[in-house]
């Protein structure tokens, strides 16, 4: 089974990045591409992503996920289509030949060209933040946002929300198994499907809620909430971060410029 | 030194005691071992010894619990106590904070105000001592769940506390890794660790202990060197499982001759670990068969077979002479029924009665609430039939989930692990319920670590290793 954004222990470029520079990567990634409304440069970031991916030897953990973050995009594009209408009409998700409905819902340019700049947001944002998570250690991250100043417990809130996709996970496929085994029925339709939730919810709830009774004890009885730190195995910062770091101020200077001096490019 | 003066303790919102007027004295560099039926307040017992059940739960509490001479209660919190008590939970996977092993040692030695180069001595000795060197790098989802238990252990050591509490470090592990465990312990005993054992494998920590404490209904019944509390029978029966007898019952009438399940040359890989290997196996109607085997020897991914979970990457399972590849996984539960090693994965409803009911609806089975009362009253749970499932004890949530699979009257009955977490008697119990629907026709599947089980209840017991039958033997008197 994938794990999803879970650290893996490799020895890449993005590894050996300090958690600091990577938080900028995933700043300056955000406001580019929340800002651009371009499809073209979008296509260009999220190529961009991948290739970073794979210098950092991660093209396979983010490859992983693409089949998630193209279903996403497409109903990103289907919502688009339902609920924006704008531009020139160039069908119906209903045949105009189908009495009294056809013709209800016009696909128009404006809502596939808003999906598309939507769904490619999406995917640059899942990449990047992905490419930080799956590159960081935990302990790494607690540093980081020690000095930030973040209060040890959201810190630690943090670390086990990502810590705990996994063991959900893999909790939520043995309670499917066990049900299946007793001829559960994951039912059809809409009113079947969320009936059918309750025999894999309603486990996977309450053994969550005993395990974090446990985890929140072991986390006092190991002393992290209130502890004086030694500071040991801290990340520094190397040749890459710098050029990380020359590159992202690079990047983020060209899109000032041309987002000044040639708006129609960007946006 | 862990002292208890007539500790009480109620959880909130019950009425029954947890503990009554419990006192206990752990002397320094000494082994308690606590044993005793699930519900009897083992686990409390740990909470209120270290000190969490005065500072972090709600309820009703009297008594004096003191660590190293001081009252509990004048410790600021956990933080605090941590510095004097490290405590293993039951449940290793909730202690897994971090993504390697090494993060999770490391992270905890750093709070203790070490230099780093103490701390770096400290981790490479703990990483020896638990046997966790070669596995540093590792996620703890890829580990197994004797290694997983070592990495708490581990964190907790990393504390460098003298007294050490462990709730059911081996609960849920083979013959290899139980020792393994066992063998740390030995060495922090060695080293004047003070350690406060839960466990029901008495065979393997007697040596360890050097009192044994039976625990029931929240109070001592037994206490004393592991001789002087087996003189008791009654006592003896709760420590040490008997499964004396188990196998000599009436020999079962099969409602007809042939095999149940015909497995032929099967082979399965999880992507490109081969967890299989052109297994063949044939288990005939009214059988008893133990399948053991260590932890990853393909015991669970062979009976997933059997109900359509897993369906063979090459080779053939045959059963009721249905070949699983042409069956839906529906089909197939109304003939192999299958318990899990962990009975909560599956109670999701309000009552006992519910519960079992789930099964019987999706099968479409007639007049359910006979059927119910039947499955309830033979393992035993007619009288809990309205209580919630998660109120009851581990051995009774076993049981009902042995009903919850009985009512839907499969030939076959698979069940992973049954007796993990029991106490002897518990453990009696739940294997003479088998052996009673072998009796009645069914053909029984167990997978156990426990060999005794295997000798003592089986006919037949097959033992595989790295995904292959190594042997298949009947069973001796």
């Amino acid at each position: 089974m994938a794990e999803i954004l879970q650290y893996v222990h490799k020895d890449g470029f993005f590894h050996r990045l300090h958690p600091f520079s990577k938080i900028l990567f995933i700043i300056v990634a955000s406001i580019i591409c929340i800002l651009v409304t371009s499809i073209p440069v979008l296509l260009l970031m999220v190529v961009a992503m991948l290739v970073l991916a794979f210098i950092g030897h991660l093209h396979r953990e983010v490859i992983q996920q693409l089949k998630l973050v193209l279903v996403m995009s497409v109903v990103f594009v289907v919502i688009t289509v339902l609920t924006m209408p704008g531009g020139d009409t160039i069908g119906y998700l209903i045949p105009q030949s189908v009495p009294v409905i056809g013709g209800a819902i016009p696909i128009t340019t404006g809502a596939i060209s808003v999906g598309l700049v939507l769904a490619l947001r999406f995917m640059v944002l899942i990449f990047a933040f992905q490419l930080f998570l799956i590159s960081t250690q935990p302990r790494d991250l607690v540093h980081a946002m020690e000095k930030l100043r973040m209060p040890i417990d959201y810190i630690l809130m943090f670390i086990i929300a990502l810590r705990f996709i996994p063991t959900l996970q893999i909790e939520g496929q043995r309670i499917h198994e066990a049900q299946l085994a007793r001829g559960y029925n994951p039912g059809t339709g809409m009113i079947g499907k969320v009936k059918s939730v309750a025999p894999i919810v309603i486990p996977l709830v309450s053994n969550a809620l005993l395990r974090s009774n446990v985890l929140g004890l072991t986390i006092d009885m190991r002393g992290y909430r209130t502890g004086v730190r030694t500071r040991i195995r801290e990340r520094t910062f190397s040749g890459g971060d710098y050029a990380m770091i020359s590159g992202l101020c690079g990047t983020a200077a060209l899109f000032g410029i041309v987002a000044f001096a040639l708006p129609a490019l960007v946006f | 030194m862990i002292e208890l003066a007539d500790v009480s303790y109620t959880y909130p919102r019950t009425v029954q005691e947890a503990l009554s007027h419990l006192s206990l004295e752990l002397a320094p560099g000494r082994c308690i071992m606590v044993t005793g039926p699930s519900g009897a307040g083992k686990t409390t017992l740990c909470l209120a010894a270290c000190g969490i059940l005065f500072h972090e739960y709600g309820g009703k509490k009297a008594g004096i619990v003191t660590i190293n001479g001081r009252d509990v209660s004048a410790y600021t919190g956990l933080s605090e106590i941590a510095k004097d008590i490290g405590i293993v939970f039951d449940d290793p996977e909730a202690q897994m904070i971090f993504t390697t092993v090494e993060e999770e040692i490391l992270s905890a030695l750093e709070y203790r105000g070490l230099s780093p180069e103490e701390i770096e001595k400290r981790l490479a000795s703990i990483l020896d001592l638990t046997y966790l060197s070669a596995l540093k790098d590792r996620s703890p989802h890829h580990l197994s769940g004797g290694q997983k238990q070592r990495v708490a252990l581990a964190a907790t050591l990393a504390l460098g506390n003298d007294i050490v509490i462990l709730d059911e470090p081996t609960s849920e592990l083979d013959e290899h890794a139980t020792r393994r465990i066992v063998s740390i312990l030995a060495n922090l005993k060695k080293q004047g660790k003070t350690l406060l054992i839960v466990e029901h494998k008495y065979a393997h920590f007697r040596e360890l202990a050097d009192t044994i404490v039976v625990m029931e209904h929240g109070r001592i019944s037994a206490i004393g060197t592991p001789e002087e509390v087996l003189r008791d029978e009654r006592i003896q029966r709760i420590v040490i499982p008997d499964f004396t007898g188990i196998r000599d019952g009436p020999a079962p009438v099969p409602k007809e001759a042939g095999p149940a399940i015909t497995v032929t040359n099967l082979s399965y890989s999880y992507e490109e670990v081969c967890a299989l290997n052109s297994v063949s196996l044939t288990v005939n109607r009214g059988e008893f068969v133990a399948i053991v085997g260590e932890n990853g020897s393909g015991k669970t991914t062979l009976v997933k077979q059997f109900n359509g979970l897993l369906t063979p990457t090459s080779g053939d399972v045959e059963i009721l002479a249905k070949n699983t590849k042409n069956c839906t996984i529906a089909q197939l539960a109304k003939d192999v029924g299958l318990v899990f090693q962990n009975p909560d994965h599956m109670f999701f409803a309000d009552t006992v009665h519910d519960e079992v009911a789930f099964g019987l609806a999706n099968l479409g089975i007639a007049d359910p609430e006979k059927v119910i009362d039947a499955a309830l009253g033979e393992v035993g749970l007619l009288a809990t039939k309205n209580l919630y499932p998660r109120w009851l004890s581990r051995g009774e949530r076993q049981r009902l989930a042995i009903a919850c699979v009985v009512a839907m009257q499969p030939e076959v009955i698979v069940l992973d692990e049954p007796t993990t977490g029991l106490d002897g008697d518990e453990a009696r119990l739940v294997m003479a319920t088998l052996k009673k629907l072998q009796q009645q026709g069914h053909t029984v599947i167990v997978i156990t670590h426990n060999r005794e089980i295997a000798e003592r209840c089986a006919d037949r017991i097959i033992a595989m290793d790295q995904g292959r039958i190594v042997s298949d033997v009947r069973a001796v008197n």
